[in-house]
């Protein structure tokens, strides 16, 4: 399993992800988004899984970065981020 | 940066917001109120005419000063960004009704921490509303709610706000007769500290708010929803600076009587900051958060900025507003009011986490 962060436009799209991670086995958490992945307060949602869903249905899905040795690798931007 | 370096670094910063707040009182400003983002925004207001009461009104350096410190900042790091289009008209009503809270209580969260570090008593129960009024927010998050998504927009849409702090730094400075100040020993808007250093101090918190992502209302809601003290860790070192600031200095008079520009009536210190906490949990950021994301572009935010803005000269005009002698009856009606429209616009705003 891998180590990913994603962050949101919304609270209720990181509420959202986490529910459908769980859903799919995924274990996830909602947290505070880290300050170096954003100047956003909001929150976010740490999840391990195969390989990171990017599909984005609801428009929601601010960013995903994959946690590598202690480093935020970008594997999912939205378009208009 | 990891969690344990943001930690460090939002200590120090409220440590060194804390001590510019007592800095900024010996240096003239009112007492515990080094920084009040409501009471500057009612003193602006007030500096252009908004309102007619002539004991608040200053257009405040600081204000400006956390906007523009905060644009820098983010342009620096690469992260002005601008964005909004998230239930703007709504934001702006939860502003307005913010400062309606804000002006019962006689104080911002931030002022609300100064107040406590002053020894005011009364700021305590505010406190206790606040809480209140967040868990209320938080419980309608975890229910679902939701102001929806921002959308990225033009340059000049996130350069606007700004901007408008400026043409209000460069009114200050030229002082037209159609400006407004409060005479020297006319009220609170009249105490004030240089406005160059008040400039300053405003652009240094700016910065650093903007850094640490200082928040009053962020603070206790991760505390709630994430058992996350990060944020929290900068509320209480604003309050610990404040505290022995104001030890050091002579300002500590603990005590409920008697406290400068604050009123004695528990209920209504409870239930203003009740509605403050709620709005802002709502809104996603206390007043100054507002302020320092819209210095970052954030368009939504400068809305909720004018409906603070907005609220702040009715409160004025219509008698909302407490004194020292403690709320009004128009006052207290408007905070009702304020209970009711944010509970209505959370209801709204929540729905079912399959839709």
């Amino acid at each position: 399993m891998r180590s990913y962060i994603a962050t949101f436009y919304s609270h209720f799209g990181a509420v959202r992800f986490r529910r459908e991670c769980l859903a799919r086995g995924n274990p996830a958490k909602m947290m505070p988004v880290p300050r170096a992945l954003s100047s956003s307060c909001g929150t976010c949602v740490a999840f391990e899984a195969e390989e990171a869903e990017t599909e984005d249905p609801y428009g929601e899905i601010e960013q995903i970065v994959e946690i590598a040795d202690g480093k935020y690798i970008p594997i999912y931007k939205a378009e208009n981020l | 940066m990891d969690i344990k370096k943001e930690r460090i670094m939002i200590l120090a910063a409220g440590l060194v917001i804390g001590v510019i707040a007592v800095v900024l009182v010996l240096a003239g400003n009112p007492a515990n109120m080094g920084f009040c983002i409501a009471c500057f925004i009612r003193d602006t207001a007030g500096g252009l005419g908004l309102h007619r009461a002539e004991a608040v009104q200053y257009i405040r350096p600081e204000i400006i000063g956390i906007v523009l410190g905060a644009m820098a900042l983010s342009l620096g790091r690469k992260e002005f960004s601008v964005r909004g289009g998230s239930s703007v008209m709504t934001r702006f009503i939860l502003g307005f009704f913010v400062m309606v809270g804000c002006l019962m209580f006689l104080g911002c969260p931030f002022r609300m921490i100064l107040r406590i570090g002053g020894g005011d008593g009364n700021a305590l129960l505010g406190l206790a509303g606040f809480v209140c009024g967040i868990l209320c927010g938080v419980l309608f998050l975890s229910k679902g709610y939701s102001l929806k998504r921002t959308y990225r927009q033009p340059l000049s849409e996130g350069l606007v706000f700004p901007a408008v702090q400026a043409a209000f730094l460069v009114l200050l400075v030229m002082a037209p007769a159609f400006l407004f100040f409060t005479a020297a020993d006319g009220g609170p808007g009249g105490k004030h500290a240089p406005m160059l250093l008040s400039l300053a101090a405003g652009l240094i918190v700016g910065g650093l708010a903007q850094y640490t992502r200082l928040c009053m209302v962020g603070g206790i809601r991760d505390l709630v929803l994430f058992r996350e003290p990060k944020l929290i860790i900068g509320f209480a070192a604003i309050l610990a600076a404040a505290f022995l600031g104001n030890l050091v200095t002579g300002n500590f008079h603990p005590g409920f009587a008697g406290q400068a520009v604050a009123h004695t009536d528990g209920l209504w210190n409870f239930l203003g900051m009740l509605l403050v906490g709620y709005g802002c949990a709502l809104l996603g950021g206390c007043p100054l958060r507002q302020l320092v994301m819209a210095g970052e572009g954030n368009t939504d935010s400068a809305v909720t900025a004018l409906g603070l803005l907005t609220g702040s000269a009715f409160c004025h005009n219509f008698g909302l507003a407490s004194s020292g002698a403690g709320p009004t009856e128009n006052g207290k009606i408007a905070v009702v009011i304020g209970i009711v429209v944010v509970t209505v616009i959370a209801l709204m705003n929540t729905r079912k986490e399959n839709k």
